[in-house]
C-alpha cells in the first residue's frame, strides 16, 4: 500500500479540487454570501467547523452506520454541527449572526460537506477525514473570499466594510447584485481552468467510483464519456 | 435483523446530537438572552440616554392612559413608556424617555402607518418638555393628526409616569370629560345625552347636548355648560345678560321644528341636494350626498360606490350654521376622517365669501374635494331656495 501524503489531502481541497471552483458544490451559499468580505469569511469558517467536526464523526462511525441509513445518519449528525455552530455564533458573534441570516442554518444542506462525507469521510480513516474537512473547509473559504473582495471592492467600494478612497466613488453596484455574483463566479472559474490548464481533475476520477450516485445508477449515465475541459 | 441494526445506529446518533445540543444550549441559552436584552436595552437608550439600566414594569391592575403598553424604570428614577396610538392612520407604536423630574428626555416612533413621515422627526420637538409646557408645542399643519396624536400619546406617557411615581393625574378621555361636565351642569339627565344638531343660529354657543330622558338641554359656551329645563328656564347660575341669552337659545332650540321643503318643482337644484327642511326661524337644514372616494375612487381600490351622508343647517342669508357627517363609507384610515369633527367643525360659520380655505385631508383629496364641493351647493341652494339665485 502506497504510502498516504497527509499533506496531498490537506492541500488538494485548496485548488486541484476547490469545491467551489473545480467541483462546482456549494453554489447557493457562495453567491449569496460572496457579497461581503466579512460574512463570505464568517460563512467559510463556519462551514469548515462544521466540515472538520461533521468528517470525523462519519469517518469515525464509518464502520457502525448501515449502508442503508448512512444518508439520514450523515444528515443528522451534520444537522448537529450546524446548530451547534449556530448556537455559538448566536451567543459569541451576534453581528455575524446577524449577517449570515438562514445560511448558517442552511449549511446543513450545503453540497460540499454531504458530499465530503459521502466522498471521502465514509471511505477514510479519521487524521485523513479531519484533513480533508480542514483543506475542503480552507478552500470554501478561500474561493469566498476571493468572490467577495472582487464583489465588495468593486461592487460597493469597501473591504470588509472599511471604505476605500476612489473605489467608494466608482462602485460597479451590479457585481453586489445576484447576476453580478454569478458573472464573477464564472470568470474565476474560468480562471482557475487556465492556470490549471483544465486539468484540475483528472478524467479517471470522473469515473463511477467517485459518484455518490453509482449505485442506482449502474453506469447508466455514462460517466466515463465525460472529458472535463473540453 | 439488518433493520434493527439501522434503526439502533439512527436511533442512537440522533440521542447522541441531542444530548450534545443540549448541553451547548445549555452554555449558550443564557448568553444569548443576555444579548437580546442588552439589545433591547440599547433600544430604551435612544429615548432615555442617561438611563442605565432598565427593568420593566408590570402593569397588571394599574390605571394608566390606555395608549400605555409598557413601561420600565431607568436606574436613576426614570422612566422609558412604550405607547400605542393613533394619528392618521391606526397603530402608531412610539416610545418616550421621561427623567426622574418629569421631562422628557426623547421620543421616537418604532413603527406607524402615516402617510408623510412628521412621526420620524416630531419626537425631537417635544425633547425638554414637561406636563406644564407640552401642550404649547404646535403641531405641524398639513400633518395635525400624525403629529396632534403623537403630542396625546407623548402626554398621556408623561401622566403615567406620575401615576407610576405615587401621583393622580385627570386621565379620563375627552369623551369622559364631557360627559361628566354636562351630567354636573344637569344631573337630572342621569349622565345620558346626544349631541343635538344645531339647526339654528345660536348666540354664544358653540355646541348643544340634549338629555335622552327629556330633562332639559345643556348649551355649551366656550368653557361653560349652561343647564337649561324643558320649559327653557336656566338652571345654572350665571350673570343676568348671558341667561337673558341663553334663554332666548333655549327657546329657539325648543321652538326649532324642521318642516320638509318639497325641491322636485327646483330643477335647478343641485343633485348634492337631497332634502331640506326649513326651520321655525327660517333657516334651512340640508341632508347631502357628496361624491368622495367611494364614488370617484380609483376601481382598483374597491371604492364603496355609496356617497357620504351629510347634514348642514344653514342661515337664510346663506352663513353655514353646523355641518355633521352622518354616514361614510370612505377608505379606512384615510377618506373615513371626513367623519371626525376636527374636520367637518371647520365648515361652521362659513359663508361663500371664505369658504375657500377648509384645508384638505392629505392623502384623502378626493374625499375632501367631494365633501367641499358638496357643502358649496348650500350656498347655491339657499340662493335658490330663497329666490335670489
Amino acid at each position: 500500500m502506497k504510502k498516504t501524503n497527509y499533506w496531498k489531502i490537506l492541500i488538494t481541497g485548496l485548488l486541484k479540487e476547490n469545491p467551489v471552483f473545480v467541483l462546482i458544490l456549494g453554489t447557493c451559499p457562495t453567491l449569496a454570501m460572496s457579497n461581503s468580505v466579512t460574512s463570505a469569511v464568517g460563512m467559510g469558517l463556519a462551514a469548515t467547523a462544521v466540515l472538520i467536526c461533521s468528517n470525523a464523526v462519519i469517518s469515525l462511525l464509518r464502520k457502525v452506520i448501515p449502508d442503508a441509513v448512512r444518508i439520514p445518519c450523515y444528515i443528522v449528525v451534520i444537522a448537529g454541527f450546524v446548530t451547534l455552530v449556530e448556537m455559538f455564533i448566536h451567543a459569541y458573534l451576534p453581528e455575524l449572526y446577524k449577517s449570515l441570516g438562514v445560511f448558517l442554518a442552511l449549511i446543513t444542506v450545503n453540497c460540499i460537506i454531504l458530499g465530503r462525507a459521502e466522498m471521502f469521510a465514509g471511505k477514510n480513516t479519521v487524521g485523513k477525514s479531519i484533513l480533508d474537512g480542514i483543506g475542503m473547509g480552507l478552500g470554501f473559504t478561500l474561493a469566498l473570499f476571493l468572490m467577495a473582495v472582487v464583489r465588495e471592492v468593486l461592487g460597493a467600494g469597501t473591504f470588509a466594510g472599511i471604505e476605500i478612497p476612489f473605489m467608494i466613488d466608482h462602485k460597479i453596484e451590479f457585481l453586489v447584485k445576484a447576476p453580478g455574483g454569478l458573472m464573477v463566479y464564472g470568470l474565476l472559474i474560468a480562471f482557475v481552468n487556465v492556470i490549471t490548464k483544465g486539468k484540475a481533475i483528472k478524467k479517471k476520477e470522473f469515473n463511477c467510483a467517485g459518484c455518490p450516485s453509482a449505485g442506482v445508477c449502474n453506469g447508466g449515465c455514462k460517466a466515463n464519456e465525460v472529458k472535463e475541459g473540453e | 435483523m439488518k433493520y434493527i441494526k439501522s434503526v439502533i445506529a439512527l436511533t442512537a446518533i440522533c440521542a447522541a446530537i441531542s444530548l450534545l445540543l443540549a448541553l451547548t444550549n445549555s452554555i449558550t441559552a443564557p448568553i444569548i438572552e443576555k444579548n437580546a436584552s442588552a439589545a433591547a436595552n440599547e433600544a430604551l437608550l435612544v429615548v432615555y440616554p442617561d438611563g442605565g439600566d432598565f427593568t420593566q414594569i408590570d402593569l397588571t391592575g394599574k390605571e394608566l392612559p390606555a395608549t400605555v403598553t409598557d413601561a420600565y424604570s431607568a436606574s436613576n428614577g426614570g422612566y422609558v413608556i412604550k405607547l400605542l396610538t393613533s394619528g392618521y392612520g391606526a397603530n402608531m407604536v412610539l416610545m418616550c424617555g421621561i427623567d426622574g423630574a418629569g421631562t422628557v428626555t426623547g421620543a421616537t416612533c418604532l413603527s406607524s402607518s402615516e402617510t408623510l413621515g412628521y412621526e420620524k422627526t416630531y419626537g425631537d420637538t417635544l425633547k425638554g418638555k414637561t406636563t406644564a409646557d407640552i401642550d404649547a408645542v404646535e403641531t405641524i399643519s398639513g400633518a395635525t393628526m400624525t403629529t396632534s396624536g403623537y403630542k396625546n400619546a407623548v402626554k398621556d406617557a408623561l401622566n403615567a409616569t406620575i401615576i407610576l411615581g405615587g401621583g393622580s393625574v385627570d386621565i379620563r378621555s375627552e369623551e369622559e370629560i364631557l360627559n361628566d361636565n354636562l351630567s354636573e351642569a344637569l344631573p337630572q339627565a342621569e349622565g345620558k345625552f346626544v349631541s343635538w344638531f344645531m339647526a339654528e343660529s345660536l348666540e354664544n354657543v358653540t355646541a348643544v347636548y340634549e338629555a335622552e330622558n327629556g330633562a332639559g338641554y345643556v348649551l355649551v359656551s366656550g368653557e361653560e355648560f349652561i343647564a337649561v329645563d324643558k320649559s327653557g328656564a336656566v338652571l345654572s347660575e350665571v350673570a343676568d345678560d348671558v341667561k337673558a341669552t341663553m334663554e332666548a337659545n333655549a327657546q329657539l332650540i325648543i321652538n326649532s321644528s324642521l318642516t320638509e321643503v318639497d325641491i322636485s318643482g327646483y330643477s335647478d337644484m343641485p343633485s348634492q341636494v337631497k332634502k331640506v327642511y326649513k326651520t321655525a326661524s327660517g333657516n334651512y337644514v340640508f341632508e347631502l350626498g357628496a361624491n368622495g372616494f367611494g364614488i370617484n375612487g380609483d376601481h382598483y381600490y374597491n371604492p364603496s360606490g355609496k356617497q357620504i351622508e351629510i347634514k348642514a343647517s344653514a342661515t337664510k342669508d346663506g352663513k353655514i350654521i353646523a355641518v355633521l357627517t352622518t354616514a361614510q363609507y370612505e377608505s379606512e384610515n384615510i377618506g373615513d376622517a371626513c367623519a371626525k369633527e376636527s374636520f367637518y367643525s371647520q365648515f361652521n360659520g362659513k359663508t361663500e365669501a371664505d369658504y375657500s380655505d377648509i384645508e384638505a385631508i392629505s392623502g384623502a383629496t378626493i374625499t375632501t374635494n367631494g365633501y367641499k364641493t358638496a357643502i358649496s351647493k348650500v350656498f347655491e341652494a339657499v340662493k335658490i331656495l330663497e329666490g335670489v339665485a
